[in-house]
């Protein structure tokens, strides 16, 4: 019993120092580019979206970024803010509209105004979309402290953004 | 082994005895089904779809007022934009179309800028204009009459705030020969300033960033080109010390060849008949260095004014 404790303690041990000293990998496996891109299935029936079909590095070539503003230019002021702002607005979106964008969300920023935008489903009753879309913009506007608008497009089925089947 | 098995209310619900004869009175007894014999289909209720009436573009005039269709900046709309358009790039085949495209709503539309917008808009902002100033119609005109230059930056983002720590810099441009200066004056004026001269455009740059206020870089700029020009023009009691060894180049007029030159001729130097020449080409001879084009020239000045053979 004694063993088996120390055994565990020393493998611990172990694993901690491993984490400790293992700062530089050369395995083959870390050179994978992986990010944003969409493995082939067996059958062929995976949907892809243009945005999703086209990988990271056809940005600014065959398709744009899905955040416009300027803190990431050179000199731009408050980019990790933007970053969080975008990374919450993004959040909040999808689950206010769960399961109804189609599409990725498009952030846009003009001096003080956010631009949100994105394609969604024709499954809501107009009501409830025009309930969605003030509720979105007053509170984000609350939160964000800056003007807030949804513009969105609809679409009669979600096949209709599918690009390719992969 | 039953398979129905029969279940009073009372003793599921509550153990109230009123509600229990109340229910007992106009209800039946639940049926508890254990086999998986479903006596009716349940009928689920089926989506309906909510209508959608057809794009807008559809129904719009040719010649309507896009004007007031499309008044201001927003993302794109294909069912708005009666315009075929298609974005995205395919191997094989069309561009994708507008409906349902997201590259479309992601790009900057200037839809609301068509030219006959902005032509509108530029009339409805006519009647807030004033006529350009007379007697300023040239750069040139606007130099003279305005010598200093103030300029500052104010700087545009996609952020909710509009101060920029770059706008409090103030650079004040004003050109040396507008600055009235004697020579003395002209000469301390530049040791002060510097670099900030630039000799080959004649103009003085003062760029101030020390302050955190634009107004408070502002009033240092002008209070250092004001304090720049009456230090210049004060003669100290240590300068009138300055003796030929302390110049900073060779000066003629306060030289000993002047004073040689006076005595040999017995008279001044501005009656002497080529020694303007002469004082020049000494002037050059020290400040640029021997070369053979100096020195020859200084022996003919010489020869000019003692008239000896050339």
């Amino acid at each position: 019993m004694s063993l088996l404790a120390i055994k565990n303690a020393v493998q611990i041990f172990a694993f901690r120092n491993s984490q400790v000293q293992r700062c530089i990998h050369t395995t083959a496996i870390c050179h994978k580019v992986q990010s944003g891109r969409y493995r082939v299935t067996p059958k062929k029936d995976f949907p892809l979206t243009y945005e999703m079909a086209n990988p990271p590095h056809r940005i600014a070539h065959r398709k744009s970024w899905n955040s416009w503003n300027t803190s990431n230019l050179q000199g731009g002021p408050r980019p990790s803010e933007t970053a969080i702002e975008d990374l919450f607005i993004r959040k909040f979106v999808t689950g206010t509209w769960h399961s109804l964008f189609v599409s990725e969300i498009i952030i846009k920023r003009q001096h003080n105004i956010i631009r949100i935008a994105g394609i969604i489903r024709q499954t809501l009753y107009p009501r409830k979309m025009y309930f969605l879309i003030g509720y979105t913009e007053e509170l984000l506007s609350f939160w964000l402290q800056c003007p807030v608008k949804l513009e969105l497009q609809t679409v009669t089925d979600k096949r209709d953004v599918i690009f390719k089947y992969i | 082994m039953a398979t129905v098995t029969r279940l009073y209310r009372q003793q599921i619900f509550r153990p109230s005895y009123i509600l229990s004869r109340h229910l007992a009175e106009d209800t039946e007894f639940r049926v508890l089904n254990l086999k998986t014999t479903r006596s009716q289909p349940v009928q689920r209720k089926k989506l309906k779809k909510p209508d959608v009436l057809p794009p807008r573009s559809y129904q719009m005039p040719v010649d309507q007022d896009w004007g007031s269709v499309w008044p201001g900046p927003r993302s794109f709309h294909p069912a708005t934009v009666p315009l075929p358009i298609r974005q995205g790039y395919v191997d094989k085949g069309a561009p994708p179309g507008k409906y349902g495209n997201a590259e479309l709503m992601k790009i900057p539309n200037f839809l609301h800028l068509t030219p006959p917008v902005i032509k509108r808009q530029c009339e409805a902002l006519k009647r807030f204009c004033t006529p350009w100033p007379r007697g300023l119609e040239t750069d040139s005109k606007c130099e003279d009459h305005f010598p200093v230059e103030v300029a500052s930056s104010n700087y545009c983002y996609s952020s909710p705030s509009i101060r920029d720590p770059m706008a409090r810099i103030v650079t004040v441009k004003v050109k040396l020969s507008r600055i009235p200066l004697d020579e003395h004056a002209k000469d301390k004026f530049l040791r002060l300033v510097g670099d900030r001269y630039n000799e080959s455009t004649d103009m003085l740059t003062i760029v101030t960033d020390r302050c955190p206020l634009r107004k408070q870089n502002y009033d240092y700029a002008m209070y250092l080109l004001t304090a720049l020009f009456h230090e210049s023009w004060r003669v100290e009691a240590w300068e009138k010390l300055k003796s030929e060894a302390d110049m900073e180049y060779y000066d003629w007029k306060v030289s000993a060849s002047k004073k040689s030159i006076e005595t040999l001729f017995g008279k001044e130097h501005t009656d002497i008949t080529h020694a303007d020449t002469y004082s020049q080409t000494v002037d050059a001879l020290m400040n640029e260095g021997e070369s053979e084009y100096s020195v020859t020239k200084y022996g003919e000045a010489v020869r000019q004014m003692l008239q000896l053979p050339q």
